[in-house]
């Protein structure tokens, strides 16, 4: 009898049945990947195990007895803890005050905050990080909220310990750290249920993995004699050909220059930025979170102040005080932060799409059905698949969120395509479809900037890349020369090419 | 109360034995009230201003200072300050609310400072040396007096209450009062409040004409209200409805009875000049140190063609 | 209001008909027959009439509204602002009347008058808010001062009104006139009603408002002139209170420290009652005019009525708004 059992677990929203009767056995103390692409149900049934939802039919047993939460309060009581994809921390307290929120340690009715404070630094040392418990979680960057979910996870005492895509934001450095961690817990005798859609990730850490498609549970395997390629595979049901498409190097004359920047700095992000993008290429942007990339582009876009600077296009310079500036300028950005500054989750498809140029919709009234059709052209170019046009977009899988949101910059028909982080939270499916759209815009003469935190994917599909480093250029690649090694080399500090100053010849 | 007395008699003497060298003693006087928030506030900022004008002529060197309050925070606030900055040995007010300004102004009074309350009594009253107001009560009954004597004590009324407060209900309690004993064929067909503007005065009338196919004379107790009743009338077009009462002697309609205004045929006083008597009456005591009377009402009077223009102020703005 | 035509060779369904989005509609009939059956002449037409013109001064200051809260906005001035524009337009009337007389130029000088203050007051708010970065609450707060100290100035504390009582007769039309047989206000209110549902679901600037106040990220982002929207949503706001103005002045020609006082809180519970979100976003043109109705009805009832005690009634209107508010809250 396994440790953990689900036994023919169905769940259906509605007349939706997204879990079709999973069987699946999670053994004690191993680390037990769950892979599978968006919708594929990972999150549904890890959300039954939590106690945030109820299963349809069917039951979740913990040494064969059958567990029963009536909410997630219950489970956590019960030693079973889910790290959320998003973060579920309070940005206006302190980070002792989460850690201890619902639960927290008293002298008397009074508050014991030195107590809390004092335990809190140990759950944070725990997780390798040094900061002051007292510290607003709003003041915390990205990667440290992630490990302090982590840490608020472990000092509940968990048996079980779900971490949904817990690497997303986290630097290579803190992702070794975090990998101590599951060692660690794993020899104390946690069990760890790791979902991610990095394989390489699920190679490194996992005992075994299960793979999940369309609500059923495909197979599990133990991850030792299972390839990533094989992973993939399993995940979207058919053999993947290369996830990459072929590159053609664009032609590099001066009159090719589409767009360059000179001296271009952002206070506290960049300092003395220049670099140069040709008509047909897509341009990588590397380096470490907080190396600041998106703050630069944003600055470029007017999104956030800078100190200096000339933007050329075509050789001419010009002025950008806001996004409508550079819409007119041929610039679109799409934000690594697609439910904050990308789509309006609550609004209709088509009303997403038509958002940045609705004028061109607009004769005076707005023409809905040329937005109709604007939008079943966008989906069948980018493909976007939903049942249903007619929804709001926060219904959309993350894909195909991020491919509607191409959509809606490319409404502009820009020259220069800025994409931040365009496949965080994609399915290994589109993540393929968005690079092969990148391709069909750098051929169709677009060029494309790309800022990502995956390496293989700024390798796979860069012409070149240029690896950012505490704010400034500390190398510009060519697509020949690319490894990975040799990028962090250059995003760590190890390297720099910077001696070669002009960079549009770099 | 013992301490008072004294005090009081004290400041007799002192200012006897000025008189006596025949000079004047010099007063500061803080003069609190409310701000303009409608017509009849609006006429008491009016005749404040006007007798402080009057009050430092005619007392050289006694001063009047005059502060008007948006509600009854701000009006203990001022107190407070009359008293630390301004240095007043005098107080007239007229309480924004009788009960949260109670204790302010007993505890300057307590320091010596001679209170003059206006209108709305204090809920202690040993923190007011003297207490002016109008005559709510009587407002009703010379209201239903008057009524009750043009309708020959038969026929339906309407009536429109203003805003819930200790006021209203004296008004409205005393008005029934005498329909009940001495016009009992009078029936009051329903009251609703109108909250003393004119807005909610031809809403409610509105609802009234509605309501009732037969009216005989409407009791709007204030000339506000009124405003809003006859339009409401002048709408729906009802010729039953032989006259309106209304009340608090604005100029707008003592010149309508002074002209002979078919449905406005009287009014009954109930003056902001009221803060007026006060000042002067307080003023008086303090500089000739005659003493001044515990309780002063000023009636409301009944005002009809005959005696209106001595009711008339053009000048003020109500 | 219309939903988005849809073309048949597409296989899109149309979004299911909400029914919470009916709550106040069926609040406002379930009203009418209590009003119905506690006092026949409820249904009269002349009540009725009464009741949609008492509506239309608040309830097309509250379609102005519904653009200022779907932006995530605010207002708390109109109140004031009515007050302010009253007296303005009353005392420039009464400035003009003797040279004008009583001629179509004078209406039109009302009229432009009305509309002027309004308009300058709009752009103050819009200003202050996206430009000087203050909080519209704030602001409006701030303002909503200023304009009942600066009527109550004018006034010199009493009431503004008109001096020739021709003035009166030459604008009472404005109000008492029933072309068709229906009373003015109620046709300006449908008009503004017509014109507000086009401008905010067939126009760009209704499609920004929208998306203004679902994320003003987003919109930033996607090249959207964010505090443009917002100051014309400001100015569209004023313009409404302008036009109540020009239909208040002419019922009582009057206006003092009372006049409008407490209708933002009014036109905000219609708002909100009629399903917009606090928190903006969405809304509905339909659903305000239907929460204006509602409050004004809820009045009337208990005034034709003595079903309860008059102390009690602000109770029974506090009570139907909560009603009504959990029978279109939004099914989690």
């Amino acid at each position: 009898m396994a440790f953990l059992e689900f036994v023919d677990v169905i769940k259906e929203y509605g007349a939706v049945r997204v879990l079709h009767g999973v069987n699946l056995a999670i053994e004690h103390g191993e680390v037990h990947a769950l892979i599978g692409e968006n919708g594929a149900g990972k999150s549904t049934l890890m959300k039954i195990l939590a106690g945030f939802v109820a299963p349809t039919s069917g039951e979740v047993k913990l040494e064969s007895r059958r567990l029963q939460f009536s909410s997630n309060t219950d489970a956590e009581r019960a030693g079973i803890v889910l790290i959320h994809q998003e973060f579920n921390l309070i940005e206006d307290l302190s980070i002792a005050q989460n850690i201890f929120l619902g639960r927290e340690l008293k002298r008397g009715v009074l508050l014991n905050t030195q107590h809390m404070n004092l335990e809190a630094a140990k759950a944070l040392a725990r997780v390798g990080l040094q900061l002051d418990p007292r510290t607003l979680v709003r003041d915390l960057i990205v990667p440290h909220k992630q490990m302090l979910e982590i840490a608020k996870a472990l000092s509940r005492d968990a048996k079980i310990l779900v971490m949904d895509e817990p690497t997303a934001t986290l630097t290579p450095v803190e992702t070794d750290v975090l990998f101590e961690i599951i060692a660690g817990l794993k020899a104390s005798g946690v069990t760890v249920v790791y979902i991610s859609h990095k394989l390489d990730e699920v190679k490194r850490i996992s005992d075994r993995v299960s793979v999940l498609r369309d609500g059923h549970l495909i197979t599990t395997r133990e991850t030792a004699s299972t390839t990533q390629h094989e992973m993939a595979s399993l995940m979207v049901g058919r053999d993947l050909e290369d996830m990459y498409p072929a590159k053609s190097i664009p032609s590099r004359k001066a009159s090719d220059v589409v767009l360059e920047l000179q001296h271009f700095s952002v206070p506290g992000w960049a300092q003395d930025i220049g670099f140069g993008l040709y008509r047909g290429e897509i341009l990588g942007f590397g380096g470490l979170v907080g190396a600041g990339r998106t703050e630069l582009f944003e600055a470029l876009l007017g999104l956030r102040p800078r100190s200096s600077g000339t933007v050329l296009r075509h050789g001419r310079p010009i002025q950008i005080h806001n996004p409508r500036d550079a819409a007119k300028a041929g610039l679109v950005y799409l934000s690594e932060d697609r439910k904050g500054k990308g789509l309006l989750v609550d609004f209709l498809l088509f009303q997403n799409l038509t958002l940045s140029n609705l004028s061109s919709y607009a004769k005076p009234l707005l023409n809905q059905n040329a937005e109709q059709r604007a939008l079943e052209k966008a989906r069948d170019e980018y493909g976007i698949r939903t049942g249903n046009l007619a929804v709001a977009a926060k219904m959309l899988s993350g894909g195909n969120q991020q491919k509607l949101s191409l959509a809606k910059i490319m409404q502009l028909e820009p020259e220069v395509v800025i994409l931040d982080e365009p496949t965080r939270g994609v399915d290994v499916g589109a993540k393929r479809e968005i690079y092969f759209l990148m391709s069909a815009l750098a051929a169709a003469g677009k060029s494309v900037i790309v800022i990502s935190s995956e390496l293989p994917e700024l390798l796979g599909v860069s012409h070149r890349l240029i690896v950012m480093r505490q704010g400034q250029i500390a190398g510009v690649l060519e697509a020949e020369h690319l490894n990975e090694q040799e990028v962090i080399q250059y995003a760590t500090g190890l390297k720099s090419n910077l001696g070669q100053h002009n960079p549009v010849n770099a | 109360m013992k301490k008072i007395l004294l005090a009081f008699g004290a400041a007799a003497v002192i200012s006897a034995l000025a008189f006596g060298q025949d000079t004047m003693k010099k007063s500061i006087i803080g003069v609190a009230i409310p701000s303009a928030d409608h017509g009849w506030t609006g006429g008491v900022v009016y005749f404040a201003n006007r007798t402080k004008a009057d009050i430092e002529k005619m007392y050289p060197g006694t001063t009047v200072i005059v502060k008007t309050a948006k509600d009854a925070a701000e009006q203990a606030n001022q107190v407070q300050d009359l008293f630390t900055v301004n240095k007043i040995d005098t107080l007239v007010i007229l309480p924004y609310e009788s009960a949260p300004l109670t204790t302010p102004i007993k505890n300057i009074h307590d320091k010596g400072v001679f209170v003059t309350v206006v209108d709305r009594g204090l809920t202690d009253e040993s923190a007011q040396d003297a207490y002016v107001a109008g005559d709510n009560p009587g407002m009703g009954t010379v209201s239903a007096e008057y009524m009750g004597k043009k309708m020959n004590g038969v026929g339906n009324i309407v009536v429109l209450r203003g805003i819930a407060t200790v006021i209203d209900n004296q008004r409205v309690d005393s008005f029934e009062a005498v329909m009940k004993s001495k016009y009992p064929k009078i029936k009051i067909l329903d009251k609703k409040y109108a909250n003393w503007n004119r807005d909610d005065g031809f809403k409610v009338m509105q609802d009234f004409l509605t309501r009732f196919k037969k009216i005989d004379a409407v009791w709007a107790q204030d000339d506000d209200i009124a405003v809003g009743v006859l339009k409401a009338m002048d709408q729906a077009k009802r010729k039953d409805i032989k006259f309106v009462l209304g009340g608090a002697g604005s100029k707008e309609f003592i010149k309508k009875v002074m002209d002979g205004d078919p449905l406005i045929t009287a009014d009954v006083t109930y003056s902001p000049s009221m803060i007026r008597d006060a000042m002067n009456l307080t003023a008086k005591a303090r500089v000739t140190g005659s003493k001044m009377p515990v309780k002063t009402i000023i009636p409301s009077v009944l005002v009809t063609k005959a005696n209106a223009k001595d009711y008339y102020f053009p000048d003020s703005p109500f | 209001m219309s939903q988005p035509k849809i073309t048949p060779s597409t296989n899109l369904t149309k979004p299911k008909l909400d029914l919470s989005s009916y709550g106040p509609f069926i609040g406002l009939i379930l009203l009418c027959v209590i009003g119905a059956i506690l006092n026949r002449d409820f249904a009269s037409w002349g009540n009725i009439s009464n009741v949609l013109t008492r509506t239309s001064l608040v309830g097309i200051i509250a379609i102005g509204a519904t653009f200022i809260i779907i932006s995530g906005g605010i207002d708390l001035s109109v109140g004031s602002l009515i007050a302010l524009q009253a007296g303005v337009m009353i005392l420039v009337l009464n400035a003009v009347f003797g040279t004008l007389g009583a001629s179509f130029a004078t209406i039109l000088i009302g009229i432009v008058t009305a509309l002027a203050v309004g308009f300058v007051a709009g752009l103050l708010h819009g200003f202050l808010i996206t430009k000087g970065r203050i909080e519209a609450f704030i602001v409006t707060l701030g303002t909503a001062a200023i304009y009942r100290a600066v009527l109550t100035q004018l006034a010199q504390g009493g009431t503004i009104t008109f001096t020739d009582p021709k003035l009166s007769s030459l604008f009472e039309p404005l109000y008492y006139g029933t072309p068709l047989g229906i009373p003015v206000p109620i046709l300006v209110f449908l008009a503004m009603a017509l014109i507000a549902g086009l401008l905010l679901n067939q126009t760009t600037f209704g499609r920004y408002v929208q998306a203004i106040g679902s994320n003003e990220q987003v919109s930033r982002y996607a090249a959207i002139n964010v505090d443009a929207v917002k100051i014309w949503a400001f100015v569209f706001q004023a313009l409404c209170v302008s036009i109540a103005t020009i239909l208040y002045v002419p019922r009582l020609g009057s206006a003092s420290n009372g006049t409008g006082l407490g209708w933002e809180l009014e036109a905000i519970a219609a708002v909100i009652i009629g399903g917009t979100a606090l928190k903006g976003g969405s809304g509905k043109i339909f659903g305000t005019v239907v929460g204006s109705i509602l409050l004004a009805t809820i009045g009337n009832v208990l005034n034709i009525t003595s079903l309860i005690s008059e102390y009690l009634n602000p109770a029974v209107q506090g009570v139907v708004v909560i009603v009504v508010a959990f029978l279109q809250r939004n099914r989690k």
